[in-house]
């Protein structure tokens, strides 16, 4: 996928696989708030967030939060 | 001919359907099914081949509608769940209540934050419905302790009653288009005012078929001797309105407790009710020995139902949605625990067993004679 930031790789998402996209932001475009994003092994939220910029060839993972009981 | 009675059970943990021949004499459980995933409302919908849904609200993937047409055998998800439009600012948190609308495949969910949404196509397509979702108190709704929910919808032809928590009870006149703030009598502990125009923390609304005028409130009590501004507020948790939702009146008087969460009416006479008070500040069985209170003269009156019910020790809570009465001849009446309890009161609640005794904490029980 090419995309400069993480904003612009969820926006593909949205494009092209809607019900995926819908798990993993609500209605207001925010990532869910048990669903932490990464690139590469940095959490976004360490980062710029969405804004993070991408470089050729990073990778970015979608886990669920551990959470619960 | 409908043979079979099927028991919808909402848990934290995903739903359950328990089924059982009309003697009721045992039943048989299966699930869950959305396993791990909480489940706040269900409905049994039996307009036609019966069909059951039940809301999954995934905290991490967010809201699901599940759909079963094989009598809660299997569910599957429906190929969308209600959302707010992407300009809104709103984000679906919960799905309360689902409800049969007017047309054989229509349903109605009531949604936290508190919004209302209609599908047409069996749970597969849904639409906000402006007239109380943009409503011009929606904003100033706030939350209480389960969220900011809509948890009631009775449909009565042209007139939709609404409860929301806490917001108070909406009424329609036209088929759900607009809606007012209807809770003249309807009082609220939290608050200088104690009867404001709208914002009470009403916990459930019943009615019956036979008496469309007559409904019955949960509200939330617990409030007699509130010493603040405005002074004492005792008896306003149980309540009865006679002209259909426009003015409320207590009807609280001889219960141990004006606190609780669900009320049902019996589905032979709209005189008998049921209500299951709890201690105000711990939401629990008062003293420990649970018990349901019936009145059969509209809320004159109450007796004590503990029959086959613990006598001591048992501190669990019925939440709003987690009693309800089947139609049978003989009905009998049910509820769940939030220690994951499930209770039959044979004969209308004369005498209590326990049907399952370790199930996850408990949300919501609905029933239909299938």
């Amino acid at each position: 996928m090419s995309a400069d930031t993480v904003q612009a790789v969820l926006d593909d998402l949205e494009r092209t696989r809607p019900t995926l996209y819908r798990n993993v932001c609500d209605e207001t475009g925010a990532v869910r708030r048990h669903l932490n994003v990464f690139v590469n092994a940095d959490n976004v939220r360490d980062l710029d967030g969405l804004g993070t910029a991408l470089q050729p060839g990073d990778v970015i993972t979608i886990v669920p939060a551990v959470s619960g009981g | 001919m409908p043979d079979r009675v099927m028991l919808t059970i909402g848990t934290k943990k995903g739903v359950f359907v328990a089924e059982a021949p009309k003697t009721r004499r045992s039943f048989a459980l299966r699930g869950p099914f959305g396993a791990g995933v909480p489940v706040y409302s269900t409905l049994v919908d039996s307009r036609g081949a019966p069909t059951v849904y039940a809301s999954s609200c995934n905290p991490f993937f967010g809201m699901k509608v599940l759909k079963s047409t094989d009598m809660g055998k299997s569910f599957k998800e429906t190929k969308s769940a209600p959302a707010f439009p992407k300009d809104d600012g709103r984000a679906l948190v919960n799905i309360w209540s689902i409800e049969p609308g007017k047309a054989k495949k229509e349903l109605w969910a009531g949604v936290e934050p508190a919004s209302l949404f209609k599908s047409y196509d069996g749970g597969d397509s849904w639409e906000m419905v402006p007239g109380i979702s943009n409503h011009e108190h929606a904003r100033k709704w706030s939350p209480g302790n389960g969220g900011l929910c809509m948890h009631t919808i009775i449909r009565d032809g042209n007139r939709v009653h609404l409860g929301i928590s806490t917001g108070g009870h909406y009424l329609s006149e036209d088929g759900g288009e607009t809606f007012k703030a209807s809770n003249t009598g309807v009082g609220a502990g939290f608050q200088p005012d104690p009867y404001p125009e709208f914002g009470q923390c009403v916990h459930k609304i019943a009615r019956h078929d036979a008496a469309p005028g007559r409904l019955y409130m949960q509200n939330h009590g617990g409030w007699a001797n509130w010493t603040g501004p405005g002074g004492p507020r005792p008896d306003i948790g149980v309540l009865r309105s006679d002209d259909y939702g426009h003015s409320w009146r207590s009807i609280a008087r001889g219960l141990p407790s004006d606190f609780g969460f669900p009320i049902v009416v019996y589905p032979h006479d709209a005189d008998t009710i049921y209500v299951m008070p709890l201690e105000p500040m711990t939401r629990t069985c008062p003293g420990g020995a649970p018990a349901v209170w019936r009145s059969e003269n509209g809320g004159d009156s109450w007796l004590k139902l503990a029959n086959g019910l613990p006598k001591k020790q048992s501190y669990f809570t019925i939440l709003r949605d987690a009693m309800t009465i089947d139609d049978l001849k003989t009905p009998a009446l049910y509820f769940g625990t939030t220690t994951g309890q499930l209770w039959i009161g044979r004969e209308g609640g004369e005498k209590f067993e326990c049907l399952f005794d370790a199930l996850p904490p408990i949300h919501n029980v609905k029933v239909a004679v299938v």
